[in-house]
């Protein structure tokens, strides 16, 4: 009868939950373990990390007058542009366009309504990002 | 009966509700009898469909398989419904509640708030059954979770009409009537050969060939220069895995789980025996694969591609005896 090793590692990530799984007991029947493991705690930060240096690359755009508060927000939601597309019910490519600071300064507050709903922020909060990065 | 309602902590969040839906209505079927009479056992890697700029890669049926397919394999009434509104939504679930209903209900983790910070991304697919209101809370019996949890009706309704891929629009679900007499030996027997072929499946993204599709693409990244794109795929690929999947290829051991308890329907002993040992050593070469792939991850600048798609071949191969085994039942 195969084995099967149940990690009981720290898992930081799942917030002191433990997570089951299944695998054969002593008898070989098999039955719910519960299991904590580092190699999935790692793979969550590293994405949980991508999104953080994305932001952090995003404020930077924006201070060098090149990005915009919505690429900012986006991966500070942890959104891709096919969910921000499908929230905003804009389209991609016009998301696209708003991620640039000389069209974002342009934008009516309609459409800046539609991302600061998205967020779940204000516009004065979206157009605040955008002129004064990080703050 | 939902009075005395008991949380119960599951592998898998739609395979686990739909065990505890369809047990609280008298018929007692676990987890992975759930998971293999549904034939969700699969493998899909499809370049073109990008979740966050990384490829989609499944371990299982797409979600909703389950809700969909049990229906018709235990000859249950299993009753579904979609909203246009959180209004009517909450209106209707309020209502099922008073009738003392178990509500299956499709959420997107990223908007609830009884989850870690590191847990919320947006996935869409996620399925928790609500049992009860507590004041102006719902009682939640989410299967990830240890214990019971509660949650406010306003954040509630927002997961339950997130937008994006697999948007759930305010998806809900309970069983009406259920089929006591149901032919199990029969159901099993068509549901593992089901899954067979799909495993089997000559598609080059699908099933065992879609593993060894991913293992080439694996083995063509020991020349690639970007290295943050290496890291963030490798660990897309254990995320995948472990946390829409279940502990390292937990969906092979759910299977194997499966294919184990089937023995005790009447099913012939031998073949399926061998099936269930061979994939949980198929779980365990995952395990391995995901832990080559973190280590990957950690050191790009040393990694060996090959060895990391010498893995999933194992795997991939460990699979395809398996489920030679059990297409011809």
């Amino acid at each position: 009868m195969a084995k099967v090793q149940i990690p009981q590692e720290e898992n930081a990530t799942l917030g002191g939950i433990r997570k089951v799984m299944y695998a054969p007991s002593e008898d070989g029947r098999f039955t719910r373990h519960n299991y904590g493991s580092s190699v999935e705690e790692f793979a969550t930060k590293v994405a949980v990390q991508e999104y953080e240096k994305l932001e952090s690359e995003a404020l930077r755009r924006i201070a060098d007058k090149e990005g915009s508060a919505v690429a900012y927000f986006m991966y500070k939601n942890r959104m891709d542009l096919p969910t921000l597309a499908s929230v905003t019910g804009l389209f991609q490519f016009q998301i696209k366009r708003h991620c640039k600071y000389r069209v974002f300064v342009k934008l009516k507050d309609k459409t800046l309504q539609k991302y600061a709903d998205a967020f779940n922020i204000t516009v004065a909060q979206l157009k605040g990002c955008n002129d004064a990065p990080g703050v | 009966m939902p009075r005395e309602f008991e949380h119960t902590q599951f592998a898998h969040c739609e395979s686990g509700v739909v065990s505890t839906l369809v047990s609280q209505k008298g018929l007692q079927l676990s987890e992975p009898m759930v998971f293999g009479l549904t034939a969700s056992l699969s493998f899909v890697y499809l370049p073109v469909i990008k979740l966050n700029n990384m490829p989609l890669i499944a371990y299982r049926q797409l979600p909703k398989n389950i809700i969909n397919k049990i229906a018709k394999v235990l000859n249950l009434t299993i009753v579904t419904k979609r909203y246009k509104n959180a209004f009517d939504a909450q209106r209707d679930l309020d209502g099922l509640l008073e009738e003392g209903k178990l509500v299956g209900l499709q959420t997107s983790v990223f908007y609830l708030p009884y989850f870690p910070p590191d847990m919320r991304f947006h996935f869409n697919a996620h399925n928790l059954i609500v049992y009860g209101k507590e004041g102006n809370r719902y009682k939640i019996s989410d299967p990830v979770f240890e214990e019971g949890v509660t949650c406010d009706p306003k954040d509630l309704a927002i997961a339950r009409f997130a937008k994006g891929v697999f948007a759930p629009k305010g998806f809900l679900y309970y069983i009406d009537e259920i089929d006591q007499t149901i032919d199990m030996a029969a159901a099993l027997k068509k549901a593992i050969r089901k899954n067979a072929k799909v495993m089997l499946i000559p598609f080059p993204y699908g099933g065992v060939k879609g593993m060894f599709t991913l293992a080439k693409k694996i083995a063509s990244l020991q020349s690639c220069g970007d290295r943050r794109y290496l890291t963030n795929f490798l660990t897309h690929i254990v995320r995948m895995q472990e946390e829409i999947g279940t502990g390292g290829g937990g969906f092979r051991f759910l299977y194997a789980a499966f294919l184990q308890e089937a023995i005790g329907y009447g099913l012939p002993q031998k073949p399926l025996q061998q099936a269930s040992e061979l994939m949980t050593r198929s779980g365990n070469t995952l395990r391995e694969f995901a832990l080559l792939c973190v280590q990957g991850a950690k050191n790009p600048d040393d990694f060996d591609a090959e060895a990391i798609a010498a893995k999933l071949r194992e795997a991939a191969q460990t699979e395809r005896e398996a489920f030679s085994l059990l297409k011809g039942l």
